[in-house]
């Protein structure tokens, strides 16, 4: 059953007319294949998350955008707990998991929300985040291609990144990926802004983004583009 | 007393219960030499496997005696086992006392060790042979059912090995990219702490890391993490760069 599956899902893939097979493809297929609105890969370390390798659409980057915002979402819990995190209907869940998650990705259309952990054996690279924007389980048959999608997702990764030279993440995957190199460069600025390490300086940009609502790739943004200052004198996130 | 069939099928239950995520390859390899003792009319047994650079390696034992037996055939270059190797095909019931011309060290030890008839089962992956599985006997000779069951074993001894080089290989690859973004990420956070005070954009703060890591011959992203964990400050990085005095 399990190869039928790979074979029909592989199929999937080679299907393209003969274009190179990148990440676009493979979050293309992980929603096709699954019968979902839409698919995002993200890649997770036990630090947390480390950013987006392809989203299908605006709705799938949201849903990562917000779990790098706020360190909870179904693709965290995936990752940690090493197993498929399931929430067939986010407006009226059964136990609230997210609390700051929920609301935002609810008006942003998502109705339920499944994350699968990208693992080959035992080494866990991330989680492929599926959504659908009408709520409802997964059926045996959608749930099971989507484990046997996040394999040979996981595969492909790491067969993408062998083409890498030493040191290098592989252009394949750099993309059309987000790795928030922004806010790693706005953590730097308010670190020596607020003369604190780069660690504090994340945590300081994300709580800012959480009490203001917004993105932390919006907050971080407006950081190297100076509109906003953080600044020992003046308190933290004072617009200048 | 289970029949021979019930304790091989025990071991292959046993052998696909270890070969899980995280396992040792000589764990599974001495199982397999252990269990070959003790299922077939065998009376030691050992697997040596071709390393990736080509040397043979003796992974299990299940005695003293085989292990001995299998590093004098590693020393000498000489006996069932490193045939095995070389041509990848099965060799039943060797008469040691009729071998001393073949093999003039090996044989003779193996007789001191009281053992009368050898076998070697290779491990194989189409073309490649990556192994074999020694098999010593004090008396008697292996009934074709005792020589398939031991392939059989053989062949999952073989299977541990390329299932371990595929881990090995999976973990690199996810520790190198996993290293390549960690050390992108720092360099963003120094051009940051570059840029943070003054008026630098972040291309001109990425030069003058760029430029200092030059000047010191260093890696862009040692400089970088110096300057994020205080080993460096912005004063000694932050120069303007030959590149902007063009």
């Amino acid at each position: 059953m399990s190869m039928q599956r790979r074979a029909r899902i592989l199929a999937l893939l080679a299907s393209d007319g003969g274009s190179q097979l990148g990440t676009k493809r493979l979050c293309q297929v992980a929603a096709s294949a699954t019968r979902l609105t839409g698919a995002g890969i993200m890649l997770v370390s036990d630090g947390g998350p480390r950013g987006s390798l392809c989203t299908t659409d605006d709705v799938s980057s949201l849903i990562e955008q917000l779990q790098y915002t706020l360190g909870e979402g179904p693709c965290i819990d995936a990752y940690r707990e090493d197993r498929a995190v399931v929430e067939p209907d986010l407006a009226a869940p059964e136990v609230y998991r997210w609390p700051a998650f929920s609301a935002p990705a609810v008006e942003s259309g998502v109705r339920a929300v499944f994350g699968f952990p990208i693992r080959v054996g035992a080494v866990r690279l991330g989680a492929l985040n599926l959504y659908r924007d009408r709520p409802g389980p997964l059926t045996a048959g959608q749930h099971a291609d989507s484990l046997v999608t996040a394999m040979i997702v996981a595969e492909a990764i790491l067969a993408l990144q062998a083409d890498a030279e030493l040191g290098q993440i592989a252009q394949t995957l750099e993309v059309d990926s987000d790795f928030h190199y922004v806010v790693h460069q706005a953590s730097g600025m308010v670190a020596v802004q607020l003369a604190i390490s780069v660690e504090e300086a994340l945590i300081r940009l994300r709580a800012y983004a959480f009490s203001s609502e917004r993105t932390l790739a919006d907050v971080a943004r407006a950081v190297v583009e100076r509109l906003l200052r953080f600044d020992r004198s003046s308190g933290p996130g004072r617009s200048s | 007393m289970a029949t021979r069939e019930a304790r091989l099928a025990r071991t292959f239950v046993e052998v696909a219960d270890t070969l899980v995520a995280d396992f040792d390859v000589v764990d599974l390899h001495t199982l397999v030499a252990d269990r070959c003792v003790e299922i077939f009319a065998v009376d030691a047994a050992g697997v040596m496997v071709v390393a990736p650079g080509g040397d043979l390696r003796v992974t299990a034992s299940s005695n003293e005696a085989a292990r001995a037996l299998e590093l004098l055939e590693l020393q000498s270059r000489e006996g069932p086992c490193f045939d095995c190797c070389q041509n990848g095909r099965p060799m039943i019931n060797l008469d040691l006392a009729t071998l001393q011309g073949r093999w003039p060290r090996f044989a003779p030890t193996a007789i001191d060790h009281g053992f009368s008839t050898a076998h070697a089962l290779p491990m194989r992956l189409r073309d490649e042979v990556i192994g074999a599985l020694n098999l010593f006997q004090t008396a008697g000779r292996l009934e074709q059912q005792d020589v398939d069951g031991a392939q059989a074993l053989a062949d999952i001894a073989t299977i541990a090995i390329l299932h371990h080089r595929a881990t090995i290989q999976t973990q690199l690859l996810n520790e190198q990219l996993d290293q390549a973004l960690t050390s992108r990420i720092v360099i963003e956070q120094a051009k940051g702490m570059l840029a943070g005070l003054g008026s630098l954009t972040m291309d001109e703060a990425f030069n003058r890391l760029r430029a200092y890591a030059r000047r010191t011959n260093r890696r862009l992203s040692d400089v970088a993490r110096d300057l994020t964990d205080g080993t460096l400050t912005n004063a000694d990085v932050d120069l303007p760069s030959p590149l902007e005095r063009h």
